[in-house]
């Protein structure tokens, strides 16, 4: 371009200097280290320091000291004992109940204040886990869940509360925050294990680690976001400021914690069915059971029983926000419909009929495996193509070139270089160091087996996610019919995605990144549809009073005003993938997952923190990256 | 309207200033020096909101300033109330300097005395319209079936009876304000504070709610500051007019005063296109009585416009006469007619 151009001004030759020279710095390096480090292949194992060695000596003196040192006598051992009394206590309660009073009490939550689309949606949620024989565990899961986000509640809301209003407490939280988010649930179950010991605490302070940063997040960002108006308005009538953030900025707030509980409520779901693995009771162990029976349709019904536990919890954290007077019902009928179900928990302890009726049980989903073994008997030459064509063309040539055929530091180079142009020099800096680190702690192999099959898998959820989300988000009706299919396939717990997968495309990376790609698709095409909706209606008028065509106007206009709102998809796909691939690491998926299987399998505890280690810097690098990217693509940066 | 030039000083500023940037000092210092806004914020990146302003309010007055937008109007309002630190000068509320003040006895005073009303209505969603209302008694924990009563009276005053239940939300931007007013009114307090409460509210309600406070200002005799952009409601609504441009007073009168001799080109711009009938009175246009026989009389603060007709059927001289009937002075058609015409 700059060659039709006659007058050569300084400025141009900056600007293609600008423009080319960190592409043949990186050219130019990526070159010389290949030459210099080509002929050792692998990261070299000589260099291998690991420090598992401190921290398996670390959990041992655990494991021998949990029934006499101070720490555990004085602190683990109570915390876990209150604990275990909650759930247990709540689990009772549920369980004494008759199985419909407790239908009728979750649904007068929303009753109460006339939401009766929700009191019906809770009614037939509980009746479908009663109904399949599953009334038990759903009491044990709901005890659990709530308990756990009951703590994520009483301990994030005065986080949230503080990091509002403290700057510096907020910057010191936020990464604290991100790292608890973006460590793969699994990671805490061993040292929560070790602290804990077997049964429903570690599962529970999993959830609750889990579910705690939304809850602290939204609390931050209701509380900042309360108009300074209606803060003034309060300060001006004398108010302290106690009462300006009781009688104002919490209440006002409350609609963006509630949508911190509901994420929260999504978060604690996945965990639950892990808690399984470290000893909890409750749906965890039907899906884990189907899994190792291979029956697609009982895993199935499982997994809707545990989307029916989450829907109950939305619906009853959602109505009892409510707190419009109008729509209140008076307090006479209030303690009326109260006095009828007090009565009726009383008949029914006497006539002794408070379990759930024998009606049919989770084998009513049997048929589904028919399905299943029809299409795997009969489209085997389908899943056996494709499983085929992903590790010979994908999988293996990807995984070779990153391991073998390029020198490790290219690779770390290549890394840093990138991290650089999206952010900056000190994130290269944090990302070269990462990858070094994991080099020397001797997981580089399986690291990079990792991100490759995170990065097919998500590469392919977004080719599928994204022209999907851009259909649905032109469509209003194809989006109406997706929407709440989208809602229930997030909601199934990751593990239920395997099972089918599995008896596909049995064991191997395959099966893992296929459950991947349709586990991380969902929020791909969710946040795609939201960026192209959201383009403004002026926006698109005005490109068509240019004339247009529709597909011009999606290219030019839609799409690219899109893009900063679809690269946070992106974001999120390669996170949920990345967590997904951990757990597809039951399945044979290899890598940093397989590990985290030995780890829990053998209590290794030090090779457990290596593990986990690794995946977080992982995880940080990954998610930095696409968040950076993302920012870049904002309109008024690239203008500037 | 009144203007009793004997009232006490209910509320003073002295030499407020206010700057946003790091470089205050350094701002000041250039300010002072003569330098304009525009310089100032290049050379320190520091912008002069309010530069030296000083004003004295009477018990019982509305003292309106007005400006354009970016004036500073709205930084100097906040800073008198104590919302935003004054970078420098003192605000006096009854002889207490308020910027003196820990914030404990400056919640004392904004309970017993303050209250104001926001341009954005700055009102809470989440509570009905009546306890909005009553939110300036709650955070003084009166009981709560006083304080709603209280609410309630007040409510009505402004036209919201039945509406008590509903949700800011559910009403029009004119309603919304309204609630805005009861809920500055319902603490009963001695300065009321108006932060171009009307200016996102449609010509015809605009109307109604400025001769809705007149009318409540005539019963009430509160001390207002009332900002506004709209010359025609500063004329309307204001005893005395302060006109702000980049952060100063350019002058400080009544409304004839700023139209019959209007200090700076920039006041006179405003004036210009205001009806001067409508806005000067008899008193403008006297002269010293004498001892001609008078065909009529009007009072002095009685606008040229319904003094006219007047003049017109009975002719000259008529007399003026002040709020206790006493003569004054007279007016004859010459004066009205140079009055006029000068206007032109
Ligand atoms: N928090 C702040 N930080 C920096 N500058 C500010 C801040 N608040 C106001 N300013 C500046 O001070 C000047 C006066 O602002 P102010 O809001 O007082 O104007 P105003 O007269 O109320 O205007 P309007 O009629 O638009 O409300 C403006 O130049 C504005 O940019
Ligand atoms: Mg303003």
């Amino acid at each position: 371009m700059t060659a039709t151009v006659p007058t050569i001004t300084p400025s141009v030759d900056s600007h293609t200097l600008r423009r080319w020279g960190p592409l043949a710095g990186l050219a130019a390096g990526a070159v010389v280290l290949q030459v210099v480090f080509g002929a050792s292949e692998n990261f070299p194992a000589r260099w291998d320091t690991t420090f598992a060695a401190p921290i398996d000596d670390a959990g041992n003196w655990l494991r021998a000291n949990r029934q006499t040192h101070p720490v555990f006598t004085g602190f683990f051992t109570p915390l876990r004992t209150v604990v275990d009394a909650i759930i247990n206590a709540f689990t009772d309660i549920l369980l004494w109940l008759p199985w419909y009073a407790v239908l009728a009490l979750a649904a007068a939550v929303p009753a109460r204040v006339r939401m009766y689309r929700a009191a019906a949606t809770i009614v037939g949620a509980l009746l479908y886990t009663g109904l399949i024989g599953f009334w038990e565990e759903t009491m044990q899961t709901l005890a659990l869940m709530s308990t756990a986000v009951f703590l994520a509640v009483l301990i994030g809301l005065p986080l949230g509360v503080i990091a509002a209003f403290r700057p510096g407490f907020e910057a010191a939280l936020r990464p604290v925050l991100d790292v608890m988010q973006t460590v793969p649930a699994f990671i805490y179950f061993l040292p929560l294990f070790m602290l804990f010991s077997i049964g429903n605490v570690p599962g529970t302070v999993a959830t609750l680690i889990y579910a705690l940063p939304p809850v602290v997040r939204l609390t931050t960002l209701g509380i900042q976001s309360v108009p300074e108006s209606a803060v003034q308005a309060s300060e001006m009538y004398g108010a302290t400021p106690r009462q300006t953030l009781f009688k104002v900025q919490l209440p006002m707030a409350i609609p963006s914690i509630i949508t911190g509980l509901s994420q929260t409520i999504m978060m604690a779901l996945g965990v639950v069915v892990l808690a399984t693995l470290v000893g909890a009771k409750g749906l965890g162990s039907p899906v884990l059971q189907s899994l190792n029976q291979r029956r697609t349709g009982r895993g199935i019904a499982a997994g809707l029983a545990i989307m029916a536990v989450a829907m109950v919890l939305d619906r009853m954290w959602k109505s009892a926000a409510e707190r419009d007077p109008l729509k209140r019902h008076d307090r006479r009928t209030l303690l009326g419909v109260l006095g009828a179900i007090l009565v009726a928990i009383t008949i029914g302890r006497f006539a002794s009929v408070d379990t759930f009726p024998e009606v049919a049980d989770w084998t009513l989903f049997d048929p589904v495996d028919d399905g299943v073994v029809w299409i795997r008997d009969n489209l085997r030459w389908v899943t056996r193509t494709f499983n085929d064509t992903l590790v010979t063309y994908a999988f293996l040539p990807a995984r070779d070139l990153l391991s073998t055929t390029l020198a490790w530091p290219v690779v770390v180079f290549v890394t840093g270089w990138a991290c650089w142009r999206v952010k900056g020099l000190g994130f290269a800096a944090f990302s070269a160091a990462s990858l070094l680190f994991i080099g020397l702690i001797g997981l580089w192999d399986e690291a990079i087996s990792t991100l490759v099959s995170v990065l097919i898998a998500s590469a392919l959820a977004l080719a599928i996610a994204i022209p999907v989300g851009i259909w649905a988000g032109r469509r209003p009706k194809v989006e109406a019919f997706i929407s709440p299919i989208l809602d229930g396939l997030q909601t199934i717990p990751s593990l239920v995605y395997i099972i089918p997968v599995v008896i596909f495309f049995t064991v191997g990376v395959v099966p893992g990144i296929v459950a991947t790609i349709l586990y991380a698709m969902v929020p791909g095409v969710r946040i795609t549809a939201l960026g192209i909706k959201e383009v403004s209606t002026e926006s698109l008028e005005a490109s068509r009073t240019f004339g247009a065509t529709p597909r011009q106007t999606l290219l030019g206009v839609r799409i690219p005003l899109a893009a900063p709102t679809i690269m946070a998809g992106v974001n999120q796909v390669i996170m949920m993938s990345l967590a997904m691939v951990i757990i597809a690491g039951l399945v044979g998926g290899g890598g940093l997952g397989f590990q985290t299987v030995v780890v829990l399998k053998d209590s290794e505890f030090g090779l457990g923190f290596e593990v986990g280690a690794a995946l977080v810097l992982m995880a940080m690098i990954l998610d930095r990256f696409t968040e950076a990217a993302a920012d870049k693509m904002q309109p008024h940066r690239s203008a500037t | 309207m009144s203007n009793d030039a004997d009232r006490p000083v209910c509320l003073e500023a002295k030499g407020v200033w206010k700057v946003f940037g790091a470089k205050t000092d350094a701002a000041i210092q250039m300010s002072n020096a003569g330098s304009t806004r525009a310089e100032v914020l290049k050379a320190t990146g520091c912008t002069i909101g309010v530069k030296d302003v000083s004003l004295q309010v009477q018990r019982g007055e509305t003292f309106v300033v007005m400006g354009l937008s970016g004036s500073g109007k709205s930084t100097l309002v906040r800073c008198i109330a104590q919302l935003t630190d004054s970078t420098l000068g003192n605000v006096l509320l009854d002889g207490e300097d308020l910027t003196a003040m820990d914030s404990s006895s400056l919640r004392e005073v904004r309970r017993q005395k303050l209250s104001m009303v926001f341009q954005h209505f700055g009102l809470f969603p989440h509570r009905t319209v009546i306890d909005n209302a009553a939110y300036g008694l709650e955070v003084q924990k009166v009981p709560k079936s006083q304080r709603l009563e209280r609410a309630r009276d007040v409510l009505s005053e402004v036209g919201l009876q039945g509406y008590e239940l509903h949700y800011p939300g559910q009403l029009s931007g004119g309603m919304q304000q309204r609630v805005g007013l009861a809920r500055a009114l319902t603490v009963d307090p001695e300065i009321l504070f108006f932060d171009e409460p009307f200016s996102a509210l449609d010509p015809l309600i605009r109307r109604d709610m400025q001769d809705q406070l007149l009318d409540l200002q005539q019963r009430l005799q509160r001390t207002i500051v009332f900002i506004t952009h709209d010359f025609a409601e500063a004329i309307k609504l204001g005893d005395r007019i302060a006109i702000m441009k980049d952060g100063v007073f350019d002058q400080v009168g009544t409304a004839s005063e700023l139209i019959t001799e209007p200090a700076t080109d920039y006041v006179r711009e405003f004036t210009e296109d205001i009806p001067k009938t409508k806005v000067l009175t008899a008193a403008d246009v006297m002269s010293a009585p004498t001892d001609t026989a008078m065909s009529g009389t009007v009072h002095a603060s009685d606008t040229i416009e319904s003094l006219l007709p007047v003049l017109l059927k009975h002719g000259e001289p008529v007399g003026v006469v002040d709020a206790s009937g006493q003569t004054v002075g007279i007016v004859n058609r010459a004066a009205v007619a140079d009055l006029l015409a000068g206007a032109q």
